[in-house]
């Protein structure tokens, strides 16, 4: 019996048979060069544009509403300098391989949605008015084979929109996802220098996994009611530095180890020379923090970082830990107008060591910081407040006549430090950047400034943020 | 029927009484009522002895016999009825001087009992002696609960009576009800249900499988549960398929009715019953205007939520009706049967949710969690279910039935969750971030089905049978309405409460329905030939099925904002959508979810039965089973796997041999080979929400197939007595098991169902015993299961060299199938008093610590501890045919417990903090269900 049981097994094993024919798409080649005789539109049902090639100094190519333009894997698009690209509402730009925007000081490359008037007095705008939060377009995906994107001079503006299925599916992405710019391949280089990025929906810039060199950025009107500024997770290992921050939402820098792929790298993260103006007030959840946040396992440093009326000081979460073994800071700077940013300098409830560097000193007064103070502990915050003024050429401190919330974006406010600036000479040059991407002037950082002697990202020198 | 032997048996009291006075004689007659055709003696068989114009009604006891005594001197006439067989003749004699008389009654079935292949039931079988004889005398490996078993039992739903069969546990819905069953350890998408011996389409949003607590148990003739499948059966079931064999038409007249009410001891007036009233939408405003339609907060209707109001003790009730009859000299049999529920349960939930990612220090792999739920769920069912059988015998080789199913469930679930988010980032000890949401969600099921069958005896040699099969099951959730809003606590250092922001309200209404139409027909010839002085039985026939599915979701998500705070009344709030885009229908991510499905099955098969030696019977064929299956969705051409085809086919060989033993024992072997087909929610590429993660379907899942064996010894010594001893060994390949895959983002983790490569093996042994000592009977079953698989887990360690640091790797890991127990264990005590009408079961289930769910990381799997349940039911027959009956579900408030095998004191002090309390010092803690007892009590009429 038990042969037969054996054979017919056998037999039906054979006549076994299965077929299975799934729908797949390929975005189709990029078979002219891109031009901007005409609008890059899609159609018959598709949302593609696909492109590669150059974009030309002086032009001005305009994408239509809802297409996605799409760079190939192993295609290159490349923005001369001066080049402005108007996307269309709920457009995006997919980069599955290489895209460089190649502006210049002179010559600046604008990404957005034109037609907008832009209104940065504080409180001009409320929010739910104000188009730098209204995600009018998907803003930059990087898929999982994008190798390098890299953003030199050029304005980021408008972006966020959720992605939804369509998009998401072409990048590789998140349906949810409401970014202005991507990055997901731990392989792959994001350099962002000498750029702004204004406006945002939730982090405006997500380094799912990636070699990254952020330097001397500005940052203004991030993320609506939460998001990271710049919120790298696990696979990420870079420099961010001299970069100003204005009105983020929650963080300026966010490190995370959360997510590490297998291959890919722990978060290495280095900090230094960054400012932060009004951080964390838009954020709809308690603690989450309004400057530098390390977390879940993410090593690195920060040095010689300044903080101005931020909701929350630079913290360090102790659970889930950050790799705190693997975690120096020190030399940062930090003011308050009120005792209640001043009783959030070391954020209570996180792990943050108040170092002897820091500014205001953690000596200054019984109370601030008393001498049993055990990180995360409530303290009386009053002696630090208004302390050690950082003397900018151009933002009163304290504020007057706006909520802190209402600082979001450098309008006529102009955060150069005076001669007389107490942030001068207190930075850390001893630190070193964490340099992992190609320098070039084209493919790669063009410029890697190193800690500076004067704290934040503007040095009296005139070294540091150019903008 | 036991009420018509409660009832026969106070008749006789009665008539007892009076012959007492007219007759002193000391004469006997015995009575042995038998099976004909298994020689098994029949329980509860009604005798009806004339003598004059005095007559008798007895019903024979456990052992098929009644011993009239103190029968008048002179001439006597009997006869014997049972419901589903045929009267007796009438039996006469003479009967004097002190003389004592045994006569054998052997009763012949009433239905045109043809075999294995005519599966459809046609007489009421619904006796626990009727079920013992249909495991014995079939070809393959059964248990079967009989009406009379499931009346006793304290459960009113099927899935619930489904945990007292034995290798059977349950899984169960947020109000403790049993919803699934899952069979010697494979879960529910390795079984199928039948009604009828038919298929049935699911109206479950993702899968085949049917929730079983949608049918009403009383509306049961018995239940099946067949464990190994012979070729004329579909193939699709690995673990087991569930028969339900609804209640067929009588020979005579038949009434019964009965009603009941109830309470849970979950509600009062500190915990109370929260009720609300559906939303008048019943479709979304995309669905009312079309996809271009722009909504507006004014197109919504908030009235699930704004009706809500408290009952601190809600009144459960259950009503049921059957009525039968034969008509034209017996040649047209109907029966109605209809039963409602209306349900009062619910559960006080407690869950932490495991971080995206679990920690590396100190040690790899240390769980991390990410949110404390706590959640109070107020479950209202109302169940309708109607049933209608028509048979007609047209002549002596032809017979039709047409069988009518239709079934209703509405569940009116309010959910309260207070889910406390972000353990150390967004919570800490003095801060506290809380998402509070109310949601209140209506779903509707129905089932409708609908058979016409045929027999048909073409000559002495051959016979034929046919369906044709028209079924629907469909699911609406009109409207589910949920609002949720922050609640941002700052606490002082002694943990008090010193300040609280609400703000973040946000009001999401969500539609979702699905619709599976089926059109089936099942055709079989029998012919039976005699070959080399042995009677073999061949069959061929087949199955074509043309199944059709629709799904479509939507969601619009309005939010308040953080500029309003939320004062307590959310009526104020100003809700808007965040974008207009967001109002448009086409826009909604949700909608690409929708698809549509046609599957076309057919299979066909060839079956012999025979004798090899006279105790030696022999099943066994081949069953080719063809699937092609096509699907489609609204995403546009740009996505991937929006569209797709998959077909297969199997070729199912299978053998099963019966060895009789002696007369009440025999010994089984068999092997069939099967398969599982995945379901339309795993195999379409859509996102729905889950418990921990969302989940995605998969296109490339491949369908599951088994190889099965097992072994069996049976003994029926009478009666309902039975000692079943068993063993069984399944290879499956190509099991479907859910992993974790990135979504991109390193925070947005789906599940995905993947075909695992390695095979599992699922291996065990059961036993079940009954055994009653007069009144008393017990009944123990008793499983052993043991499965394994190994998958490939995530591993988050660090590196010893510190410039590699935290590094994630993949290791194997081996454990049982998700869902699986290695010990379950049935038992119950039952005390059945003819003299005083009154029967009694205490039932008692244990089910073995099993896994709850399976994590992505190594180590990291949720096990639920092994859980016991303890409930009650009784019948008192109060007069003639009305009885008091009362059922007690959870007596000791049994909770669902489920652990990390973690030591809840090793992990970081910031996580001890969110713990609730804790009770197994190496573990931890994560989920605890409570849903208290529930009490039904009422009346049944029996005419």
């Amino acid at each position: 019996m038990l042969l037969i049981v054996t054979a017919s097994f056998t037999a039906c094993q054979k006549w076994k048979q299965e077929h299975t024919d799934i729908y797949s798409y390929t975005p189709p080649a990029a078979d002219h060069p891109v031009s901007d005789k005409e609008p890059l539109s899609c159609n018959n049902g598709s949302t593609v544009v696909p492109v590669k090639g150059t974009m030309l100094s002086g032009k001005t190519y305009t994408v239509s509403d809802g297409c996605d333009l799409v760079i190939n894997s192993g295609d290159t698009l490349l923005l001369q300098p001066g080049v402005k690209l108007n996307m269309g509402t709920g457009s995006s730009l997919i980069v599955l391989g290489t895209l460089v925007s190649n502006g210049s000081k002179d010559q600046p490359n604008f990404i957005t949605i034109p037609g907008i008037t832009k209104n940065d007095q504080p409180g001009g705008l409320l929010i739910a008015n104000d188009p730098a939060y209204a995600g009018k377009w998907k803003g930059i995906i990087g898929g999982p084979t994008c190798n390098l994107m890299i953003l030199r001079w050029t304005h980021i503006e408008y972006a966020g929109l959720t992605e939804g299925k369509a998009t998401a599916a072409i990048a590789g992405s998140g349906l949810n996802n409401q970014y202005s710019i991507l990055f997901a391949n731990y392989n792959g280089n994001f350099i962002m220098e000498d750029s702004w990025l204004y406006g945002g929906v939730d982090d405006p810039i997500r380094i799912s996994a990636g070699k990254i060199a952020i330097f001397r950025n500005t940052f203004e009107k991030n993320g609506v009611h939460g998001g990271d500024c710049i919120n790298v997770k696990g696979g990420a290992v870079g420099t961010m530095a001299y970069n100003l921050f204005v009105g983020t939402a929650t963080n300026g820098q966010k490190a995370s180890n959360k997510g590490q792929a297998t291959g890919a790298p722990q978060t290495n993260i280095v900090m230094y020379n960054n400012t932060f103006v009004s951080g964390g007030y838009r954020q709809s959840q308690s603690g989450r923090g309004g400057t530098i946040n390390f977390e879940e396992g993410a090593m690195g440093m920060y040095y010689n970082n300044v903080a101005i009326n931020c909701k929350y000081g630079y913290r360090v979460v102790g659970s889930p830990a950050a790799d705190i073994a693997h975690l120096s800071y020190g030399n940062n700077y930090q003011w308050a107008d009120s005792v209640s940013v001043a009783n959030e300098f070391y954020p209570t409830g996180y792990s943050t060591k108040p170092q002897t560097t820091d500014i205001p000193s953690i000596t200054t007064s019984a109370k601030y910081l008393p001498p049993n103070y055990i990180p995360g502990s409530i303290y009386d915050g009053s002696d630090a407040v208004q302390k050690n003024s950082p003397m900018f050429l151009n933002f009163p401190l304290p504020t007057t006549g706006h909520p802190l919330a209402q600082y979001t974006a450098v309008g006529n406010y102009n955060f150069r430090i005076q001669a007389n600036s107490p942030l001068i000479g207190k930075g850390n040059t001893s630190i070193k950047p964490l340099i992992v991407v190609p320098v070039n002037s084209i493919y790669g950082i063009a410029e890697v400034t190193m800690p500076g002697t004067d704290l934040g990202c503007y040095q009296l020198s005139g070294v540091g943020n150019q903008h | 029927m036991k009420q018509p032997y409660l009832f026969y048996k106070l008749l006789l009291f009665l008539f007892a009484g009076m012959l007492f006075t007219t007759s002193l004689s000391a004469q006997s007659i015995e009575i042995l009522v038998k099976d004909s055709k298994s020689g098994e003696p029949m329980m509860g068989a009604s005798i009806n002895l004339t003598q004059g114009k005095s007559s008798r009604v007895a019903s024979t006891n456990f052992k098929g016999r009644f011993l009239f005594e103190k029968v008048k001197s002179g001439p006597y006439k009997f006869w014997v009825n049972y419901m589903g067989y045929k009267h007796s003749e009438v039996f006469e004699g003479t009967i004097n001087g002190s003389q004592a008389k045994t006569i054998t009654v052997d009763l012949q079935d009433a239905s045109i009992e043809m075999n294995e292949t005519n599966i459809v039931g046609h007489a009421s079988k619904e006796t626990d002696h009727s079920a013992r004889a249909l495991e014995k005398n079939a070809g393959m490996i059964q248990n079967i609960l009989s009406a009379n078993t499931i009346q006793l039992l304290p459960d009113v739903t099927v899935a619930n009576a489904l945990q007292r069969v034995s290798g059977v546990t349950i899984q169960r819905s947020n109000s403790g009800e049993g919803r699934y069953a899952i069979i010697r350890g494979m879960d529910q998408r390795y079984n199928t249900t039948l009604v009828n011996g038919i298929k049935i389409p699911s109206p479950d949003n993702q899968y085949r499988f049917v929730p079983m607590d949608i049918f009403p148990s009383e509306m049961l003739e018995r239940l099946e549960v067949i464990k190994a499948l012979t070729p004329s059966m579909e193939g699709d079931a690995i673990g087991g398929a569930m028969n339900l064999v609804m209640k067929s038409a009588p020979d005579k007249f038949i009434l019964s009715a009965n009603i009941s009410g109830g309470l849970s001891t979950l509600f009062s007036s500190s915990r109370p019953f929260v009720h609300f009233n559906a939303s008048p939408n019943k479709n979304s405003p995309a669905a009312v205007n079309g996809n271009s339609y722009t909504a507006t907060y004014s197109d919504f209707n908030n009235q699930g939520l704004t009706s809500q109001k408290n009952l601190s003790n809600p009144f459960s009730s259950t009503a049921g009706l059957t009525i039968g009859d034969r008509f034209l000299k017996g040649k047209l049999g109907v029966i109605v049967s209809a039963s409602y529920q209306n349900i009062y349960r619910g559960s006080d939930s407690r869950q932490l949710t495991p971080n995206a990612q679990p920690a590396a220090d100190p040690l790899p792999n240390t769980p991390l969690f990410s949110d404390a739920y706590n959640r109070t769920y107020s479950i209202q069912t109302q169940r309708l279910g109607i049933h209608n059988k028509i048979d007609y015998i047209i002549d002596k080789n032809n017979k039709l039935s047409l069988y009518n199913l239709y079934i209703h469930q509405s569940e009116f679930e309010s959910r309260l969750n207070t889910d406390t988010t972000g353990f150390g980032t967004n919570s800490t000890s003095i801060r506290k971030a809380l998402t509070i949401t109310d949601r209140n969600t209506l779903t509707q099921q129905n089932i409708y089905n609908s058979t016409l069958h045929g027999d048909h005896k073409l000559s002495d040699k051959l016979r034929f049978n046919w369906d044709g099969v028209y079924s629907v099951a469909n699911r609406h959730m009109p409207d589910r309405t949920e609002f949720s809003y922050d609640a941002k606590q700052v606490l002082d250092a002694n943990h008090e409460l010193i300040a609280e922001v609400d703000n973040n309200t946000k009001l999401t209404h969500h539609w979702e329905n699905n619709t599976d139409k089926d059109i089936a027909g099942y055709g079989n010839l029998i012919f039976n030939h005699t070959i080399a002085g042995r009677e073999v039985e061949f069959a061929v026939g087949g199955v074509y099925r043309h199944k059709k599915r629709k799904a479509d979701y939507i969601t619009y998500g309005l939010a308040g904002g953080n500029s309003t705070l939320y004062q307590g009344d959310f009526s104020t709030v100003p809700f808007t959508f965040n974008s207009p885009a967001d109002a448009i229908g086409s826009n909604n991510p949700d909608l690409q979810n929708n698809y549509s499905v046609i599957e076309n099955d057919n299979a066909e098969y060839l079956q012999f039965r025979f004798n090899l030696i006279p105790k030696l019977q022999v099943l066994g064929g081949v069953r080719v089973e063809n699937t092609h299956m096509t699907y489609g969705t609204e995403s546009p051409m740009t996505v991937t796997q929006r569209a797709g085809t998959v077909s297969y086919t199997d070729v199912l060989p299978s053998l099963h041999l019966k060895y009789v033993l002696t007369d009440d024992q025999n010994l089984r072997a068999s092997y069939f080979a099967s398969i599982s087909r995945p379901g339309f929610g795993e195999l379409v590429p859509y996102k729905t929400e889950g418990q921990y993660y969302n989940q995605v379907g998969n296109p490339n899942l491949k369908h599951i197939t088994a190889d099965n064996a097992d072994l069996r010894y049976e003994f029926f010594p009478g009666g309902a007595d039975q000692l079943l001893i068993g063993t069984f060994y399944k290879k499956i390949y190509n099991p479907i098991e859910y992993f974790v895959v990135k979504d991109g983002g390193p925070s947005a983790q789906v599940i995905m169902p993947q075909n695992d490569s390695g095979a599992a093996t699922n291996y065990g042994f059961e036993a079940l015993l009954t055994k009653f000592f007069g009144e008393i009977g017990l009944s123990l079953n008793y499983t052993y299961t043991h499965s394994r698989i190994t998958t490939s887990k995530l591993l988050y360690y660090r590196d010893p060299d510190p410039t590699i640091g935290l590094q994630q790797s993949f290791v194997d890991q081996t454990r049982p199938l998700q869902g699986q127990a290695n010990n379950v264990g049935n038992a119950s005590i039952l005390y059945k008093s003819g003299k005083l009408g009154l029967d009694i079961q205490l039932a008692f289930v244990y089910t073995g610590e099993r896994l709850s769910q399976v994590s992505p990381y190594y180590n990291l799997d949720f096990y639920q501890h092994a859980y016991n349940q303890l409930d009650f039911s009784f019948e008192k027959t109060l007069i003639k045919k009305l009885s008091f009956y009362g059922k007690i579900n959870n007596i000791t408030n049994a909770a669902s417990k489920i652990y990390l095998k973690y030591p809840n004191g090793k992990l970081d002090a910031v996580q001890q903090e969110f713990l609730s309390k804790q009770d197994i010092s190496g573990q931890t803690l994560v989920q605890s269900d409570y849903y208290k007892t529930l009490f039904l009590g009422g009346f049944r009429y029996k005419f």
